[in-house]
């Protein structure tokens, strides 16, 4: 449907024929908006699945917590200024949450914007819009499946990233660990708990790549794209230091991020999760409304 | 392409009103205070202190006390000086008092404490030096252990 990569992507059905609306043959069988916007995610994921940037993401989600165990076995000292990280070389379920204390700062949100703040800028760079647009998808299915991809490789890489930073951790030692309210966790709650945590990042990261999406759609510039998320994310933590009243803490994107803290405590807490929740929903609508907004209204041909 | 859609503006008037309900609930929840207090600390600071202190006498091999006989209390001002708004972020000084051999013999424990904006603190250890003074301590047959009393990192509910 693009040539986005100089080529045609490999299209994952069994020859489905001609896949427009009505067209026969497997899940196209399936007609209205819902197969179309499943056409457009499949091929996208098929172009995401193509790119550099994707698999290196993938190697480093895949390898990094591996790594990172090496790293800390090799040698005796220990990240100082974050949470677990004095337990590092203790029990192996302060790793990922180490991991987890940095990485929700920087890695996450940046790992998601290199992807989505490029899906729509890049057929602005590589002046393809027309030729999608002539193509039997509308354009609430080529938003909608362009979205989904981002959406889903976000998602994909963080259940990617999850596993592989359990197994670093379980790797490195099932000792119990000290929480974050001074009681011994043993090994299986532990377990639970670095679970739990890294799932509740997962809605600010989807935050982060509806603000990528936006970004992209709006500055159809893929520098732009991926620079705005990464300039927020600074400019959060420069508002993290100021004394802004909680209810300030709270609607920055960033604070999400470290709510699992409260997990850890003894009795564990789950108040900034759920308002977490409410400001990562709230940056989502947002940026998505917005992104379809100026998406649908966009002169495309003619003088873009 | 249709310009002036009515669904568009429905669209742009939900968004809108989904930022002014979060706003508003947001700033009412919460209006000014930092919810950075210095009960919440002292309340954190005390349990938590209470529990490592059970691990530092287990790892040392000693008999192990139970965390509520501590009977922990802590006491927290920020900067050193009352004039400061006891508020916010920023260093704290602790003590805290606790019991180790019955209620006449009060200990007290110093630390500063470094909290952060989402309610995240570092106690760094300030004396007495047997308690939280050495980032490690000797467990059974001279193993070198890390001191859990010497770095207390901490977190508690500030919405």
């Amino acid at each position: 449907m693009t040539l986005a990569a100089d080529r045609w992507p490999a299209y994952p059905e069994p020859a489905p024929g001609p896949s427009g609306p009505g067209g026969p043959g497997g899940p196209a069988t399936r007609t209205g908006p819902r197969s179309g916007t499943r056409t457009v995610w499949r091929l996208e994921l098929a172009k995401l699945r193509g790119q550099g940037r994707v698999r290196a993401i993938a190697a480093a989600c895949l390898v990094g917590p591996f790594v990172i165990v090496a790293g800390l076995n090799v040698q005796s000292a220990t990240p100082g200024d974050t949470a677990f990280g004095q337990w590092v070389h203790t029990s192996g379920f302060a790793i990922p949450m180490v991991i987890l204390g940095f990485g929700g700062q920087w890695l996450l949100p940046v790992g998601t914007a290199v992807v989505a703040g490029d899906i729509f800028s890049a057929e602005d760079h590589f002046g393809t819009w027309k030729t999608i647009l002539t193509r039997s998808r509308s354009r609430r299915e080529l938003f909608a499946g362009k979205f989904l991809a981002a959406l889903t490789f976000a998602t994909a890489a963080m259940m990617l990233l999850i596993i592989t930073d359990l197994l670093a951790g379980l790797l490195a030692g099932t000792q119990p660990v000290a929480g974050l309210g001074g009681q011994l966790v043993p090994a299986g709650h532990a377990t639970e708990l670095v679970l739990v945590s890294w799932l509740s990042v997962i809605p600010p990261v989807l935050g982060f790549t509806a603000l990528a999406i936006f970004a992209s759609v709006a500055s159809r510039n893929s520098v732009i794209g991926i620079g705005v998320p990464v300039v927020l994310t600074l400019a959060f933590q420069v508002a993290t230091l100021i004394a802004l009243p909680a209810w300030g803490q709270q609607v920055l994107l960033s604070t999400p991020f470290t709510a699992w803290h409260g997990f850890w405590e003894q009795p564990a807490y789950v108040g900034p999760f759920l308002y977490g929740l409410l400001t990562s929903a709230v940056w989502f609508t947002l940026c998505s409304a917005a992104a379809w907004l100026v998406f649908r209204r966009r002169t495309i041909g003619g003088a873009s | 392409m249709s310009l002036g859609n009515p669904r568009r503006r429905t669209a742009a008037g939900a968004a809108a009103a989904a930022a002014a309900i979060t706003v508003g609930t947001l700033t009412a929840s919460g209006c000014g205070s930092t919810g950075l207090t210095a009960p919440r600390l002292q309340t954190s600071l005390s349990r938590t202190f209470a529990n490592l202190y059970v691990l530092q006498q287990t790892e040392q091999g000693n008999p192990e006390p139970s965390a509520t006989s501590l009977d922990s209390h802590a006491s927290c001002q920020k900067g050193g000086t009352p004039d400061i708004t006891q508020d916010g972020s920023g260093v704290w000084l602790c003590q805290i008092t606790y019991l180790v051999a019955g209620p006449g013999y009060p200990v007290i424990a110093k630390y500063n404490v470094d909290v952060q904006t989402d309610g995240c603190y570092a106690a760094d250890g300030d004396g007495p030096a047997s308690v939280n003074g050495s980032p490690t301590i000797t467990g059974p047959h001279y193993k070198q252990l890390i001191n859990p009393l010497s770095l207390i990192d901490g977190c508690f509910d500030t919405t």
